[in-house]
């Protein structure tokens, strides 16, 4: 160097990962692509059908038509529950918020490949918009999910204003949840063939259908359905909205979940954020 | 000497090609995966300044592409250092954005990965849809554009940000007569703001327009770096 330029000093490697808060900042300045992003992608998603996003609603609303034919008036699991088919809307349309939103983080970092390759950005506004556009297109849903329950007498209380608590910590649960499938899925494509065998068990586990207080009978063994974060958000929410009573391990299992999902997921997406634009 | 812009020591980039995918019967077996290992890129060593605008040239698979791709940060060296002053945006000729969308929100989309407001965005997506120049079709998906038109999007989102270094891989090839000069232009505006800029094609015209200096890459390494004029006609005396 013949003159004292600092320029060495300056440059940077270009496969580096940000640090922490560097990278959480440029998360936060593309807030306005995390909004648009998922709005743009609902607005095509159903461009081929007539309904369009009415199928937003429709979809759940179908499914809860299904069980209840089957669980309700074919093979009577309404044991325990009074209003059948509001106990059993409330658990098909959030654990189906969940699962959605969950299977489409998998593949949210293949679909950008093209974006990923093009241009540097923090590679957690995929996983976080494909988020953003599931709590948009879950709006409806919850609309439908409190009208069903208050067509059938079930009058606000006190405890529906925990509602959107209860909401954010299921939220924060299925972004860890979305993150960490969505590495694991670009490493192992095998996933999603996985995935919908995994939620199919943890429908069934959850009681989405069925009141597991009725029907699980020993007591330690119905504990160990707190371990199931799926199990204690529906169960926070029936609480909330038809009064169910629940256990306290609910809200604390629930709660830890959260956190530990979202911590967990975040990092380990986070330690391949080099990798995201490997051909693979 | 002006700052550097990049700086490349000793890079060695390997990788790992599968031949087919391993079955489980192999797995079962504990047989090894028919791999091989790529040596594309043998140890370069290479030094760009802020402002400068430089060509690589060289045969098919001489390692060209890979060298831009872990310039830009995308793949990580095997050895060696690979340093930017800041992060380089790559162009690249298969870019295809979100094909499901048409061009004008293909245009807002790129604008915002790039962390520019929902504001600023409004304000400069006119100017972008009028350099692309793709008329009535902006407004449809961007799967029915042509490679040449998806190029002029791509070039045209890419470079209304001005990120400080430029990686453009054969992207401006595709573009039709019009385009080309329009874009070399747009390039040369970029180089004198102090943009640095990496091209990388086959086009030895296109290189003679807009380089000032060349590096010659055969089999992974620098057969001969220096003034355009210089290196092609060595090139092409090969």
């Amino acid at each position: 160097m013949t003159d004292a330029t600092p320029a060495a000093d300056e440059l940077f490697s270009a496969s580096r990962v940000e640090p922490l808060g560097t990278y959480l900042r440029s998360l936060w300045q593309r807030r306005d692509y995390i909004i648009q992003a998922p709005l743009n992608e609902l607005r095509v998603e159903q461009a081929n059908t007539v309904l369009g996003n009415v199928w937003l609603i429709l979809n759940p609303a179908l499914q809860v038509g299904v069980y209840f034919l089957v669980f309700g008036l074919i093979i009577d699991a309404r044991r325990g529950v009074d209003d059948y088919i509001v106990f059993l809307t409330i658990g098909v349309f959030t654990f189906f918020f969940s699962q959605r939103v969950i299977l489409k983080c998998a593949g949210s970092i293949q679909q950008s490949v093209g974006l990923i390759r093009a241009m540097r950005f923090p590679r957690a506004v995929l996983p976080l918009g494909t988020i953003v556009g599931g709590v948009i297109a879950f709006v409806p849903a919850f609309g439908v999910m409190l009208v069903v329950t208050l067509s059938y007498g079930n009058l606000p209380t006190l405890r529906w204003l925990t509602l959107p608590g209860i909401f954010a910590i299921q939220v924060i649960f299925t972004a860890g949840a979305g993150f960490l499938v969505a590495r694991m899925n670009h490493l192992y494509g095998d996933l999603e063939n996985t995935l919908p065998f995994v939620f199919r068990l943890f429908f069934y586990l959850s009681g989405v259908l069925y009141s597991v207080d009725r029907y699980v009978e020993d007591e330690t063994f119905r504990r160990l359905f707190a371990f199931n974060p799926f199990y204690d958000y529906l169960s926070m929410w029936r609480w909330a909205l038809l009064d169910i009573e629940t256990s306290s391990t609910v809200w604390i299992g629930g709660t830890v979940w959260a956190v530990v999902a979202i911590v967990g997921g975040f990092s380990v997406f986070r330690a391949a954020e080099g990798n995201y634009g490997r051909a693979s | 000497m002006a700052a550097l812009a990049i700086k490349c020591q000793d890079v060695h980039i390997e990788y790992l090609i599968r031949g087919h995918r391993r079955g489980i019967r192999d797995t079962l077996r504990g047989a090894k995966p028919h791999e091989r290992t790529v040596h594309a890129v043998r140890g370069v060593d290479l030094e760009i300044e802020r402002g400068e605008s430089v060509g690589i040239i060289g045969p098919n698979g001489s390692g060209k592409s890979t060298l831009l791709r872990s310039i830009a940060g995308l793949l990580p060296a095997t050895r060696g250092n690979v340093l930017v002053s800041s992060m380089p945006a790559l162009l690249g000729v298969n870019a295809v954005l979100r094909p499901r969308l048409t061009g004008r929100r293909n245009i807002m989309i790129g604008l915002l990965a790039q962390g520019v407001s929902m504001a600023e965005a409004e304000q400069q997506a006119p100017g972008i849809v009028e350099f692309a120049e793709l008329d009535e079709f902006i407004d449809l998906p961007m799967a029915t554009y042509s490679s040449g038109m998806r190029a002029r999007l791509h070039f045209a989102i890419a470079t209304a940000v001005t990120p400080d270094i430029l990686l453009i891989d054969e992207a401006l090839a595709v573009g039709d007569k019009w385009f080309k000069e329009r874009s070399a232009q747009r390039l040369e505006q970029h180089r004198a703001n102090a943009g640095t800029i990496v091209l990388v094609s086959h086009n030895l015209g296109e290189i003679e327009r807009s380089c000032s200096r060349v590096v010659w890459l055969e089999r992974g390494k620098i057969v001969q770096m220096g003034p355009t004029s210089e290196v092609i006609a060595s090139y092409e005396a090969s």
